[in-house]
């Protein structure tokens, strides 16, 4: 495999799922950001742990998923109903607190950052096909994960509460448990993408976890489309590739390609590009097609 | 028979390049926040090809500066290092520290060296020899620089730091405290400055109260420049027992400070004084095309890394064939690591597997916007 498609497979994964991690919570209006915290804190572990004490990578990848899930489920005792600006300032919070920590961590290389993470499977090619088994295997779990919850019950109450607390809570709908529900397993999948995405690059720095990831996957929620699980799904490799195959003259135009591209969509197209009408009708079709070669 | 020595050596290089056109990726942040740094680099980069080639070309063919650009982005740099890294006989770059540690684990997997020129050796060193280092070990390099400065002023007995977590500035922090140290110089509770600081009065207020006699500024240009303004709108008198450290030397520094550096001691590589006839015309066209500002901190420095990539090519007959892509990229990675006397823009130096050895640096002292040197420290 060309090495820069497995670069752009496995980031697009990433992307994916971190999309995810933040398209679940917004099911019940909150906008997760200490997702971008459990990547880091996550990852400098499984880091630590690789490097440090030799822990085996599948261990460490565990541990990554568990730390994120603990931090998530007692961050939600707290948070678990809190409007979204609540949320999102709690998400802020936890970045810089947590920049700050591995900032002043020498075991973790500090400001410097983490370097020398050891090829998963002795060697670079099987270390390659490793992380994108794994990425694709969490995309395909997660993705099924997903789907099933958005049309189960809980699916249904989130969506209750998407458009009205107060009527959900009406409804008998528990507000506070369903956002504690989402919000540990966003964390968890933030917890084990942030061990995956440092081992892609076999190394870990602080600003690989910045504020523009934030940017990257609201990005993709919103132009991809945040009512469904299907737009970050299709609009993460779509905005993240589409800019490589820019000519060399149009790169430095890239941001502003973007902009115009979000505020378009924003304009034309609030849910964006991905609505559960859109899905819906696809689906529909797609019935009637399977309807049609079965009669036949 | 000098005729015939000249014939044969011109026609082995031309017989021997099979390309048409030397093609050198340079990784670079050409957009997003760090994009002005990222132009002046490319500009040295590309004069450096249009001399070379005004000159002949490498070995007898142009050469081509094909600037990528990284977005300051771990992941665009990891894609863009994967491309350049399948067919790309040397690189150049990434810019800065977070694209260099996702995207060099990638040239060093395929064997390519790619030149950082604008990290420390804390971060090239993890990548030799698929790269070099442009500045000694810190821990080497910085001790002297502190202790040159210290020693002019026998009034020096307490100094205090102000240090921004960013990349290596932690560990050049610690440089200096080694310097303080070998002077009984008494190093003072240190003050942390925020990436994201915007006012500096407490952050200097809480200096200023552990009453020193001098202080070193290890943070950005503008928050450099700031906290200077807050010392002297403060009392501080003293401004050149003000030192500030090299990567906050650049137009920002300038600019946010004006007036208030006048006295403000800063170390660095870069000496605008220094006069030969190539970097003499550096300034003037870089002048021109920079709206008539002299060169930058690290302005030469990829200038320097594609005249030694053209050395190392043509010193060690590499071809440019694909076919010994594996070959001659190692005869680079070899040449470079341990070049001698190589003739860099503003002065000669020499490279030890990978470090430089005798590169000289600078204290100058900042009057109405100028640097006027001190002294050179070896």
């Amino acid at each position: 495999m060309p090495l820069s498609l497995y670069y752009y497979l496995s980031i697009a994964a990433v992307n994916i799922l971190m999309s995810w991690a933040l398209y679940v919570p917004y099911r019940v209006t909150q906008l997760h950001f200490i997702t971008i915290a459990n990547m880091m804190i996550s990852g400098y572990l499984a880091g630590y742990l690789v490097l440090h004490v030799h822990v085996p990578f599948v261990w460490a990848l565990l541990i990554g998923f568990a730390v994120g899930g603990i931090i998530g489920y007692v961050v939600s005792l707290f948070i678990g109903d809190a409007p979204t600006f609540a949320v999102v300032i709690v998400g802020f919070t936890f970045i810089y607190i947590t920049r700050t920590v591995v900032e002043n961590l020498s075991i973790v290389g500090g400001t410097m950052g983490m370097f020398g993470l050891p090829n998963i499977g002795g060697n670079p090619v099987a270390h390659r096909w490793i992380i994108l088994g794994i990425l694709y295997g969490l995309v395909v779990l997660c993705g099924f994960l997903i789907h099933r919850f958005d049309h189960s019950s809980i699916g249904r109450a989130a969506s209750a509460i998407f458009v009205d607390k107060e009527l959900a809570s009406s409804l008998g709908i528990d507000i506070k448990k369903l956002g504690m529900l989402v919000q540990t397993f966003s964390c968890t999948l933030a917890g084990g993408v942030g061990v995956l995405y440092g081992f892609i690059y076999k190394s870990f720095h602080l600003d690989f976890f910045g504020f523009a990831l934030i940017g990257v996957y609201m990005t993709v929620l919103f132009v991809g489309g945040y009512s469904t699980q299907w737009g970050p799904l299709l609009a993460a490799p779509i905005l993240y590739g589409v800019p490589l195959f820019f000519p060399p003259a149009v790169q430095s135009w890239r941001i502003v390609i973007y902009g115009v591209m979000l505020i378009l969509v924003l304009v034309l197209k609030p849910e964006g590009f991905i609505t559960r009408k859109s899905v819906y009708s696809i689906g529909l079709a797609l019935s009637r097609k399977r309807g049609k070669v079965i009669r036949s | 028979m000098l005729l015939v020595l000249m014939t044969v050596s011109f026609g082995f290089g031309q017989t021997n390049v099979v390309v048409s056109e030397w093609r050198v990726p340079f990784l670079n942040s050409l957009t997003g926040s760090i994009a002005a740094i990222g132009e002046f680099l490319q500009w040295g980069a590309n004069y450096a090809a249009d001399e070379i080639n005004a000159a002949g070309g490498i070995a007898g063919k142009p050469v081509k500066v094909v600037p990528v650009d990284t977005a300051l982005d771990p992941q665009k740099g990891s894609v863009e290092m994967a491309r350049v890294v399948k067919d790309s006989l040397v690189a150049m770059g990434p810019v800065p520290e977070p694209v260099i540690m996702a995207a060099m684990p990638i040239a060093v997997e395929n064997q390519m060296v790619s030149i950082t020129a604008t990290t420390s050796y804390e971060y090239a060193s993890q990548f030799f020899p698929w790269t070099v280092s442009w500045f000694p070990p810190t821990l080497d390099r910085l001790p002297p620089l502190v202790v040159a400065w210290a020693k002019q002023f026998g009034d020096m007995k307490q100094v205090v730091q102000f240090i921004e977590p960013y990349g290596p500035w932690p560990g050049m922090a610690d440089a200096h405290s080694k310097a303080l140290k070998s002077l009984n110089i008494k190093e003072q509770k240190a003050i942390e400055v925020p990436s994201d600081a915007v006012t500096f009065g407490p952050l200097v207020v809480r200096a200023l109260d552990q009453k020193p006699d001098g202080v070193i500024l290890v943070c950005n240009a503008e928050k450099a420049a700031k906290i200077i303004k807050e010392l002297k709108s403060r009392g501080w008198s003293k401004m050149n027992h003000i030192l500030v450290f090299s990567s906050a030397d650049d137009a920002q520094l300038y600019s946010t400070g004006g007036m208030d550096l006048n006295g403000v001691q800063v170390y660095n590589y870069l000496n605008l004084d220094i006069s030969n006839p190539r970097w003499d015309k550096f300034k003037v066209e870089f002048a021109k095309a920079h709206n008539g500002n002299m060169p930058f901190s690290l302005s030469p420095n990829y200038y320097d890394a594609l005249y030694m990539i053209k050395e190392a090519i043509e010193k060690t007959g590499v071809t440019g064939d694909p076919k010994k892509l594996k070959e001659e990229r190692k005869k680079i990675a070899d040449y470079i690591a341990n070049v001698k006397g190589f003739k860099g823009l503003l002065f000669d130096w020499d490279m030890k597997d990978g470090v430089p050895t005798n590169k000289p640096t600078y204290i100058f002292e900042i009057q109405n916007g100028k640097k006027q040197l001190v002294q050179e420290v070896r």
